[in-house]
């Protein structure tokens, strides 16, 4: 693993992401597409807009649901879930 | 204290704080991403490395960049996301959150370049993953070196549509289609404009020069009607479909895509001059934007503004608008400076190619009819057409406001950014009537800029 590599986990899946880039886009790269069930129809969500406006990429990040993967920064060792309804 | 405070770190901004400190005010740039330049010349971190092939002109944002970075009398504060706003008595609060603590700035002298993003329409299957818009697909490649999926479709309308196809193809992905819903004779209804902006002309041919050599072939008058996931949940195909000038369908066929990048333009970003109070118009696409005067300055005296957010025309305009506002700001705190005639001209022929943008990539009513009650409006609360024209139909709305209130559509997380335009023109549509700009202005306004937990409220004043 080079220096600028760092790994975080989806669920039980170590993701292996570029330092500084957004959780999404490590997830997308490693061809995780669907990162979260949404409320009420428990329909898979993905990136959509990809810059923060939408709030569609949610995901849980260290315990704090609600993040959107598009703008946080994968850090080593980050525990990253699936959301499932609110998980709130 | 700072005399000039900016948000917004895009083209407008960049050009704003450089014209406003080269005559001499401080100024404060504020902007959410951690890195300078914007959407437009989004910057990767250092590992992932310059993507400069996904730029038709880097060197431009990288010379504002290093200049804005340079320059002592710019302050900048980066990855801070400003959720209220407020105006009393002259002075304009911020509240801004960086590093899960908050700020407040409070200042006189304020410009505002927040820009703007995709407009999206609803269609059946748009919320499965694999289904984005060419924003995102372009911030993934731009920000981050990844690539959303090996077999992609392009479509919607505009000219942005050309980068972001050129941008899969040079990241080594395949482009299986290019569709642009207009039909590609609508320039010739702004002939003299093409000649005067031949620089537009020159990122034209850079992106289709680049689409040509993959052997891509742009289909006009044809859209993505629907979305369709296989057994895992993701995206497998889009239903494509020939149309009329009205957006009605003619023919549809298959397409199988792992992504389908599809935007119908941009909507500006006016959620912070809404809070402040500044006076809003509706644009001829029937978009929300800030009412600027000549020297880029607000109804509010002393907020200027600047770029997407006075109407959408591009990372040149925004550039032009950015250092009038600049210039007029620091002339609002008091430095001797003026906006040049050289200034508003160089505005002005960039307008007028704004103008013709809109005017050669309508979005027509016609796509309410790729619509079935199962189809989701609001992503955010899974609100569906059907449970809309129930309160229409069956609840009483006479409009989009009260369809809101009666169906949750748009009152989710982001607070319809994406679904508001859409509800506005459905409800309308359902109403057999208009929508009328109260209609709009209400789709378009939101207290709260950007959610915040609520210890970081508990926590401050």
């Amino acid at each position: 693993m080079s220096q600028s590599n760092l790994e975080f986990t989806f669920d039980d899946q170590t993701i292996t992401a570029i330092s500084g880039q957004s959780i999404g886009a490590a997830l997308l790269a490693a061809n995780q597409r669907s990162l979260r069930k949404t409320r009420f129809n428990n329909n898979d969500r993905g990136l959509f807009c990809g810059i923060g406006v939408c709030f569609d990429c949610l995901v849980i990040v260290d315990g704090i649901s609600n993040q959107r993967a598009c703008l946080i920064e994968a850090k080593p060792g980050m525990k990253v879930q699936k959301q499932v309804g609110s998980d709130a | 204290m700072h005399n000039v405070v900016i948000v917004g770190a895009g083209p407008a901004g960049l050009s704003a704080a450089l014209a406003a400190a080269a005559a001499g005010a401080p100024v404060l740039l504020i902007d959410s991403n951690p890195r300078l330049g914007g959407q437009y010349w989004r910057m990767p971190s250092d590992n992932v490395g310059q993507q400069g092939e996904q730029h038709f002109d880097l060197d431009t944002g990288l010379i504002l960049i290093n200049a804005v970075k340079a320059r002592k009398e710019i302050e900048i504060l980066s990855s801070a996301q400003i959720w209220s706003a407020t105006h009393k008595d002259g002075v304009n609060t911020l509240r801004v959150i960086q590093n899960g603590a908050e700020k407040i700035i409070n200042t006189k002298n304020l410009i505002l370049c927040t820009g703007a993003y995709d407009r999206t329409l609803p269609f059946p299957g748009w919320d499965t993953p694999g289904v984005m818009t060419p924003g995102g697909v372009q911030s993934l490649l731009k920000g981050h070196g990844v690539l959303a999926g090996k077999k992609v479709v392009v479509a919607g309308s505009g000219p942005f549509l050309l980068p972001v196809a050129a941008g899969v193809v040079k990241a080594g992905g395949e482009v299986v289609e290019l569709l642009e819903a207009n039909n590609s004779a609508r320039w010739l209804l702004s002939p003299f404009v093409m000649l005067e902006n031949v620089g537009k002309l020159k990122e034209a041919f850079y992106y289709v020069k680049t689409i040509s050599q993959a052997k891509v072939r742009a289909r006009f008058a044809t859209a993505v009607i629907a979305a369709h996931k296989n057994s895992e949940g993701n995206l497998e195909s889009v239903d494509v479909a020939t149309i009329r000038g009205n957006f009605k369908v003619k023919k549809v066929r298959n397409v199988k895509c792992d992504v389908a990048a599809v935007g119908w333009g941009f909507t500006a970003d006016t959620s912070l001059a809404g809070a402040l109070g500044c006076k809003q118009i509706v644009a001829k696409d029937g978009g929300v934007v800030v009412s600027a005067d000549s020297d880029q300055q607000s109804s509010i005296p002393g907020v200027f503004v600047a770029g997407e957010i006075t109407g959408i025309g591009g990372a040149e305009l925004s550039m032009a608008e950015g250092v009038i506002a600049g210039i007029s700001a620091a002339g609002f705190v008091g430095c001797k400076v003026e906006v040049l005639k050289a200034h508003r001209k160089r505005r002005a022929k960039r307008q007028r190619f704004a103008d013709a943008l809109i005017k050669s990539y309508p979005v027509k009513a016609g796509w309410i009819s790729w619509l079935n009650d199962q189809t989701v409006i609001c992503r955010c609360e899974e609100v569906s057409v059907g449970n809309l024209k129930y309160a229409v139909n069956e609840l009483g709305a006479t409009d989009s406001r009260t369809a809101k209130l009666l169906t949750r559509c748009g009152m989710g997380l982001c607070q319809g950014r994406v679904c508001g335009r859409s509800v506005v023109d459905l409800v309308a549509s359902e109403l057999k009537v208009s929508p009328t700009d109260t209609d709009r202005y209400s789709a378009a306004n939101r207290p709260i800029i950007t959610p915040i937990p609520l210890g970081v409220l508990a926590a401050g004043e």
